[in-house]
């Protein structure tokens, strides 16, 4: 089979390649920023003083822990519209991704938050310092390099999981790969190109990681 | 070693009584410190000692009695205590140093933002405590690159740079190696000489004996005994100071 | 309205209930065996052979950096090119192991770095053989670390079981897929689904959670 592997075709695709990866790029990162206010607002609801809120917070988290995305993307995509909300492909879809990675990253930025030993907190009481000085200078610098390895660790998953998308006709990586078997019946070179596009995404994002975890050593008194 | 003479109570407990749930931690405690006076306190763990003195700066609230501290009401949910705490520095067991700040951030941190001190003017008075505890050529080394030791001393500097009237230890030295252990007392010694007030959890009994005013024993929330260091020491008057003394001193 | 829906549904539950029945058999095949060779793929990306390690570490790096959905649709087209025709249970299968083993490895992989060095100089000095070090002092030891992410895992890979859907398997995803075709009620279908799942991996988050709690207590309190 590889020696009839199509080189010639891939180039003439390329160009949908390009603009497919462009668009996991896009879709991938709005998710993410999603995911970010998403999770941080559903973290501090669940850690919150209030029981109701942090039962609705809990509600949330764990409902979407325990189902797959492609069931959470579908019931938005098939269950919206027969609420008589119309949204296109792409909101829908960076909705569910948003919604999923929220939950993910609210679990982690809580494990950051409970990471900070209580003498830290009492260090800061002691010297005088407030609620707010405490988080701005103390716990959130903390929180961060803590959790930045692990929210680097999600946006791989998001980046992956946005190929679901493609379940819903969005045109983005997977998606041109389908296009080219479709139309060429060219699977092996589709799929492998879309495979390699996603590498580059998942190296640069794993050596970032491994770049923050470093800086993460002259935390670790 | 010149003892000086009592002036006003610094720190004055007055029934004071604590409950944690059903364990009653404190008991009825009774004590002054006087301005300038070295008091250590020592205790089988578990004794209360460090409730003792993390009432002081109410890490610790108390449930019951008056607790006053330089003519401030620490037992008056009322009282500004961001005012007081400033007042004191708290010494640590495990330092807690602020991970991602190098000693000299750790030490102006709370002068900039407490005291509302200038970054310049905090950066001059940090550095002149960290030299003071010795570690003058430390300023911008993180604490996971610094010695236990070090790191101990580098959190004495920050009690000290804001300028405290009263410095808090809780068994600062047990988590120390014990070839780190002098070079902390010495910079506490220094401290002493000075005039500080201090009051020093700790089961250096060395140090009780050369710097201290007075030595507390506790015992089941109770302060059981006080006095100056040579009679504490030479007639413990209960057997519970003894056999603690004993089972201390001999190792 | 919603009630002549949830009729509907009713009606269709038997084969709502086939299609969870099919996604417990992929997703259980594939994790027996996978947990076979990620714990196999684990053990070998901690020994002392160079070539195989790396050999290891860069498939399980290959399959980690990429979409499932993308390697399911790469073994259902591309094998039947080598002249291998599979079906679509087959070909989820062998995804989902494969998924399955290289997550697991990982996973199995820091377990054994989790445990000191001290206790393998230990069984080296009293003379025990590299399986003896392994099965007797190492593995025990690194099975508290391991366990509560295994079981975290197995939740994640039951969920990625849905993707195979995407190439005609008729899992429990499939049967809404299929249902909401007949039944316009995208909510109520694809909430009946969502609550399928909900039933297999919600108690397995719990357990993953409290063999946590259990595990890092250490060892005076319960036994592993």
């Amino acid at each position: 089979m590889l020696e009839t592997f199509n080189f010639r075709v891939i180039f003439e695709y390329l160009p949908l390649f390009g603009s497919c990866f462009l668009a996991t790029l896009w879709l991938s990162a709005a998710g993410l920023v999603g995911a970010l206010v998403i999770g941080t607002l559903a973290c501090s609801m669940r850690i919150g003083r209030h029981k109701l809120i942090a039962i609705v917070a809990a509600a949330y988290i764990e409902s979407i822990r325990s189902t797959p995305l492609l069931v959470q993307l579908f019931f938005f995509y098939f269950g919206l519209p027969s609420l008589g909300i119309r949204l296109s492909e792409a909101a829908t879809g960076i909705l569910a991704l948003a919604l999923n990675s929220g939950a993910y990253l609210a679990e982690i930025i809580r494990a950051g938050i409970q990471s900070i030993s209580h003498g830290q907190v009492e260090a800061a009481v002691a010297s005088g310092l407030s609620y707010i000085q405490r988080m701005r200078h103390i716990i959130l610098p903390q929180a961060i390099g803590v959790t930045l390895p692990p929210m680097l660790g999600q946006a791989i998953v998001l980046v992956k999981d946005s190929a679901l998308l493609s379940l819903i006709s969005l045109p983005e990586l997977t998606r041109a790969g389908q296009i080219m078997t479709s139309e060429r019946f060219m699977p092996a070179e589709g799929f492998l190109t879309s495979a390699v596009f996603y590498l580059l995404i998942y190296y640069m994002l794993k050596w970032m990681t491994a770049w923050s975890q470093k800086r993460l050593i002259y935390m670790q008194a | 070693m010149e003892r000086y003479s009592v002036q006003r109570a610094m720190i004055e407990f007055k029934n004071v009584h604590k409950w944690f749930g059903d364990l009653h931690v404190l008991k009825d405690i009774n004590l002054e410190v006087a301005q300038a006076e070295v008091m250590v306190v020592c205790g089988p763990s578990g004794s209360g000692k460090s409730t003792l003195i993390r009432s002081i700066n109410r890490l610790e609230p108390i449930q019951k009695g008056e607790l006053v501290v330089d003519a401030m009401k620490v037992h008056d949910p009322k009282t500004n205590m961001t005012k007081l705490r400033a007042e004191i520095g708290f010494v640590f067991q495990q330092f807690n140093l602020y991970p991602h700040m190098t000693a000299l951030q750790n030490v102006t941190l709370a002068p900039m933002k407490v005291r509302k001190i200038a970054r310049k003017e905090a950066d001059d008075m940090g550095r002149y405590s960290l030299e003071k505890v010795g570690l003058g050529d430390k300023l911008h080394q993180y604490p996971a690159q610094l010695s236990g030791g070090q790191q101990q001393r580098v959190a004495i500097a920050r009690g000290l740079c804001m300028r405290p009237k009263i410095m808090l230890f809780d068994e600062p030295t047990s988590a120390l190696d014990p070839e780190m252990i002098n070079e902390v007392l010495e910079v506490m010694r220094n401290l002493a000489r000075e005039g500080m007030t201090m009051i020093v959890v700790t089961h250096e009994m060395g140090f009780a004996r050369e710097v201290s005013h007075r030595v507390a024993f506790m015992d089941f929330g109770e302060l059981t005994e006080i006095a100056p260091p040579g009679e504490f020491f030479s007639h413990p008057k209960s057997e519970r100071t003894k056999l603690f003394l004993s089972k201390i001193l001999t190792h | 309205m919603w009630g002549f829906y949830i009729e509907q549904l009713m009606h269709s539950l038997p084969f709502f209930l086939k299609g969870l029945w099919m996604t417990i058999a992929v997703s259980g095949i594939s994790l027996v065996v996978g947990t076979l060779l990620g714990f196999l793929w684990g053990i070998i990306r901690s020994s002392q052979n160079r070539t195989l390690k790396a050999l290891v570490g860069a498939w399980v790096d290959i399959i980690r950096g990429t979409p499932f959905l993308v390697q399911v649709f790469i073994i259902f087209f591309i094998l039947p090119e080598f002249g291998i025709q599979l079906e679509a249970f087959p070909a989820a299968v062998i995804a989902l192991t494969n998924l399955a083993a290289c997550f697991i490895c990982e996973i199995v992989v820091a377990g054994i770095q989790a445990v000191p060095w001290g206790q393998r100089e230990a069984a080296i000095s009293t003379g025990l053989n590299w399986y003896q070090q392994l099965r007797n002092v190492i593995m025990p030891q690194a099975m508290r670390v391991i366990l509560p992410p295994l079981v975290g895992q197995y939740v994640l890979l039951i969920k990625d079981s849905s993707v195979v859907s995407a190439i005609g398997v008729v899992d429990v995803t499939r049967v809404g897929w299929l249902t909401v075709q007949r039944v316009p009620q995208g909510l109520l279908v694809f909430g009946l689904v969502a609550l399928l799942y909900f039933i297999i991996c919600y108690p397995l988050i719990q357990l993953s959670n409290s063999l946590e709690k259990r595990m890092s207590s250490g060892y005076t309190r319960g036994k592993v």
